[in-house]
C-alpha cells in the first residue's frame, strides 16, 4: 500500500481575544491509498481543524507550527506540499474537491438553500472534469444513481430542502465524488442522520471507497462506527493524538485510559441493567489546557508526581500501535 | 415564476385599491374644503359679506357638494380611466400640468439616489464582511455613523460648495439657465444628469452608511455558513464563490426594503430640495395641504404611494428570483 497523505507534527494556533490557544499539537497520522482512517475524539479534540488544515479552510487567524508538515502525493504521483500552496491559487482549487473531498455533518447546511442539487454538482463537475453543461448534468445524474438515489433525473433539478436527510446526505456523497477526489474526508457524516439510515451511508461509504480506491479519513466521536467503516484509527484527546494503530487491535485490546473509557461508555445490549459509564469529568477548554499529561485531570490511573508534570512520549508496546501514556513506559511503571 | 408573478401582481393591484381609499379619506380629514378657502380668498378684503349660501353655490360650481362616495369614484375613474388627476382649484388648471414636471424630477432624483444607493453599498458592504476587522472596515464604520449623524442639508450646503469651487458646478437647480425653459432633448437629459448626482449624492448618503452596515452584517453571517465552506472545499474560484453563495441572499435585506428607501428618500427631499434649489414634488405637496387644494395633494400622495407599492412589488419579484425557497413557499 502507497502512502498517500502524511502529516507530520501538525500544530494548530489560534490569536483569541484570550491569547493564543493551540487546540492542535504535534499531531502525525497517514493515510494510505484504499484504506480509512478513522480519527476518534470528543468535541473539540482537534479532529475537524486537523483536516480543514489540509485545504487551507481555517479561518484566518490560524497559524500552522513551524515544524508542520503536510506531504500530499497527487493522482498523477507528484508530491505536494498542503501548507505552502498558496492561496488562491489554482493548485491550491485543484486539490480543494479534485484531490482531497470533504463531506460534512449536517448534509442540509452543506448545500446552498437556493441552487438546485444539480447545479451545484455540475458547477463541481464543470470546474473539476472539464465537462461542459449537458455532458455535466448527464454525469450528475449517474452519479446520483451511483449513490442509490432513486429518480435520480428528476432529483437533480430539485432543491435541498426537497429531499430528505438521509437522501441529502447521499445527494452531498454523489456531490464531493463527481469532482473525482482521490481522498476523501467524512467529518461526522453520520451523525446527524437516524440509526438506520446511518448504517445504509456507512455502507454506501465503504462500497464507494473500495469501488473508487479512495484513501479516506473518517472523522467520529463514535468508536462503534469506527469498527464498522476503519481499518486504521487515531484517538484524539485535546489535539494530541494518544493512541493509534489498527483498528481491530485498539478496539479491542486499547491501551490508553481515554480509549479505554471511550469503550467502556459504548452502551451495550448485553448489559441493559448496567448503568452508562461515561469518562468522567470535562474536556477542559482549549484555553486552560493542562501540564503534563492532557488526560491525567480525567485519569483513573494517572501518576502522581509524574502525569502531570511531564507529556509522555509515544511508545510501542504492540507492534503497529503506539500509545502515548507513562503507564506504558519503562519509567512510569516503575513511578507507579 | 409567472404564478408567483401574478399572485403578487394581483396582491399590489388589490394594495393600490385599497391605498387610493386611505389616501382619499385622509384628503377628507382636514376641517373644511376648498370652496371656504375660495370664498376666502376671493371677498376677504373686499367688504362683501359672504353668506352660506354663496359657499355653498361656489361648492356646487367645483361639485364638492356631491356624496364622498361619488366624489371618490368620479376621482379614480378619472385616474384609471383618462389618467386625469383632476383640477387644481388654487392654480385654476388642471392637476396634470401642475405636478407635471415636477413628477419626472422627482422620479429622476428618486431613481437615480437608489441606484447609486445600492451600487455603492452592496460591493462595499460585502467588501467590508469580507475584510473583518482590518483598518478599511473600521474606516467604513467610522463613515457610517458620520453618515448617519449628518444632517442632510449640511451636507448639501458643504458639497454645494466645493461642487462649485472644484466643478464649477453651478449652484442650485436642476438644469443651467439655458435648459431651464427650453423642451426636452439629448442635451437637456445630459444637463439634469449633471445637475443630479449632486442631489443623488446628498439623498444617498446617509442610506449608503446605513445599507452598509446591513449588507456587512448579514454578509458576515452567510459566510461563516457551511455551505461557504463546503464550496470552498470543492475549489470554486474564491470571487465567484462569494458572488455565488453568500452574498446572494446577504442582500436579501437591502431588496426588500427598497419600498421604505423611496419613501424615507421623498421624506428627505424637500429640506435638501430647499438647499439645493430644486422644484420637486414635496415642497408643492406641503403648499397644496395649506390651500386645502386636495386635488392636487391627493394626486402627489397617491403617485408616491404607488411608486412604494410599485417597488415593494419589483422587490418581491427580486426576491423570489434571489432565493427560490419565498416562490416555493416553503
Amino acid at each position: 500500500m502507497s502512502k498517500m497523505l502524511s502529516v507530520e507534527n501538525l500544530s494548530i494556533s489560534f490569536r483569541t481575544d484570550e491569547g493564543v490557544i493551540t487546540p492542535v499539537k504535534g499531531v502525525s497520522f497517514t493515510v494510505e491509498k484504499g484504506r480509512t482512517l478513522g480519527l476518534v475524539g470528543e468535541s473539540g479534540s482537534g479532529k475537524s481543524i486537523s483536516t480543514k488544515a489540509l485545504m487551507q479552510l481555517l479561518p484566518g487567524t490560524a497559524r500552522l507550527g513551524a515544524a508542520s508538515r503536510m506531504i500530499y502525493t497527487a493522482k498523477d504521483g507528484q508530491q505536494i506540499s498542503l501548507g505552502n500552496l498558496r492561496h488562491g491559487s489554482k493548485e491550491l482549487r485543484r486539490i480543494r474537491g479534485g484531490e482531497i473531498g470533504m463531506i460534512f455533518q449536517e448534509p442540509m447546511a452543506s448545500f446552498s438553500p437556493v441552487y438546485t442539487i444539480g447545479n451545484q454538482m455540475m458547477e463541481a463537475i464543470m470546474l473539476h472534469r472539464g465537462l461542459k453543461k449537458r455532458e455535466a448534468r448527464q454525469f450528475a445524474i449517474g452519479m446520483l444513481n451511483k449513490v442509490g438515489i432513486s429518480n435520480a433525473a428528476a432529483r437533480v433539478d430539485q432543491y435541498p430542502h426537497e429531499l430528505s436527510g438521509g437522501m441529502r446526505q447521499r445527494a452531498m456523497i454523489a456531490l464531493t465524488l463527481s469532482a473525482g477526489p482521490a481522498l476523501l474526508i467524512a467529518d461526522e457524516p453520520t451523525t446527524a442522520l437516524d440509526v438506520t439510515i446511518q448504517a445504509q451511508v456507512l455502507d454506501l461509504m465503504r462500497d464507494l471507497q473500495r469501488e473508487l480506491g479512495m484513501g479516506m479519513i473518517f472523522i467520529t466521536h463514535d468508536l462503534g462506527v469506527i469498527a464498522q467503516i476503519a481499518d486504521d484509527v487515531a484517538v484524539m484527546y485535546l489535539g494530541t493524538i494518544v493512541e493509534r494503530g489498527p483498528a481491530k487491535e485498539v478496539i479491542r485490546n486499547p491501551q490508553h485510559p481515554y480509549t479505554q473509557g471511550l469503550l467502556d461508555a459504548i452502551p451495550s445490549l448485553d448489559h441493559l441493567h448496567d448503568r452508562l459509564k461515561p469518562v468522567p469529568g470535562d474536556i477542559p477548554s482549549p484555553t486552560a489546557r493542562p501540564g503534563g499529561c492532557p488526560f491525567h485531570t480525567r485519569c483513573t490511573q494517572a501518576i502522581a508526581g509524574t502525569c502531570e508534570v511531564h507529556e509522555p512520549p509515544e511508545t510501542s508496546a504492540i507492534p503497529g500501535c503506539a500509545v502515548r501514556c507513562w503507564l506504558h513506559t519503562s519509567q512510569g511503571r516503575s513511578a507507579a | 415564476m409567472l404564478r408567483f408573478t401574478l399572485e403578487r401582481f394581483a396582491g399590489m393591484v388589490v394594495t393600490m385599491l385599497l391605498v387610493s381609499v386611505m389616501v382619499f379619506l385622509i384628503m377628507e380629514i382636514p376641517p373644511g374644503d376648498y370652496a371656504d378657502r375660495y370664498a376666502f380668498r376671493k371677498y376677504s378684503g373686499t367688504g362683501v359679506n359672504v353668506t352660506e349660501a354663496d359657499i355653498e353655490a361656489i361648492r356646487r360650481d367645483l361639485g364638492l357638494d356631491q356624496p364622498m362616495l361619488l366624489r371618490y369614484f368620479d376621482w379614480i375613474g378619472g385616474i384609471v380611466l383618462r389618467g386625469d388627476f383632476g383640477q387644481a382649484f388654487a392654480f385654476e388648471t388642471s392637476v396634470a400640468k401642475v405636478i407635471g414636471d415636477k413628477v419626472w424630477l422627482t422620479a429622476g432624483i428618486l431613481f437615480a439616489t437608489l441606484l447609486l444607493t445600492y451600487l455603492v453599498s452592496i460591493p462595499v458592504g460585502i467588501y467590508a464582511a469580507v475584510r473583518r476587522g482590518s483598518a478599511v472596515d473600521y474606516g467604513l464604520t467610522v463613515f457610517s455613523y458620520l453618515g448617519l449623524a449628518l444632517p442632510n442639508f449640511l451636507l448639501a450646503l458643504v458639497m454645494l460648495y466645493f461642487a462649485n469651487r472644484w466643478f464649477g458646478a453651478d449652484i442650485g437647480g436642476l438644469f443651467s439657465d439655458q435648459y431651464r425653459d427650453a423642451p426636452w432633448s439629448l442635451a437637456k437629459a445630459w444637463d439634469m444628469a449633471k445637475h443630479l448626482w449632486l442631489s443623488a449624492v446628498v439623498l444617498a448618503w446617509s442610506a449608503v452608511a446605513y445599507q452598509i452596515q446591513t449588507v456587512r452584517a448579514t454578509m458576515s453571517d452567510e459566510l461563516n455558513k457551511l455551505s461557504v465552506t463546503a464550496a470552498r472545499a470543492r475549489g470554486v474560484p474564491e470571487l465567484k464563490l462569494l458572488v455565488k453563495y453568500p452574498a446572494r441572499l446577504a442582500i436579501n435585506p437591502v431588496v426588500s426594503t427598497i419600498g421604505f428607501d423611496v419613501n424615507r428618500i421623498f421624506s428627505e427631499l424637500p429640506i435638501v430640495a430647499v438647499v439645493l434649489g430644486l422644484t420637486e414634488l414635496g415642497e408643492l405637496l406641503l403648499k397644496a395641504y395649506l390651500d386645502l387644494d386636495m386635488n392636487v395633494a391627493g394626486a402627489i400622495l397617491l403617485l408616491l404611494t404607488f411608486a412604494i407599492v410599485f417597488m415593494n412589488f419589483l422587490s418581491d419579484l427580486l426576491l423570489g428570483w434571489l432565493d427560490p425557497r419565498i416562490k416555493l413557499g416553503v
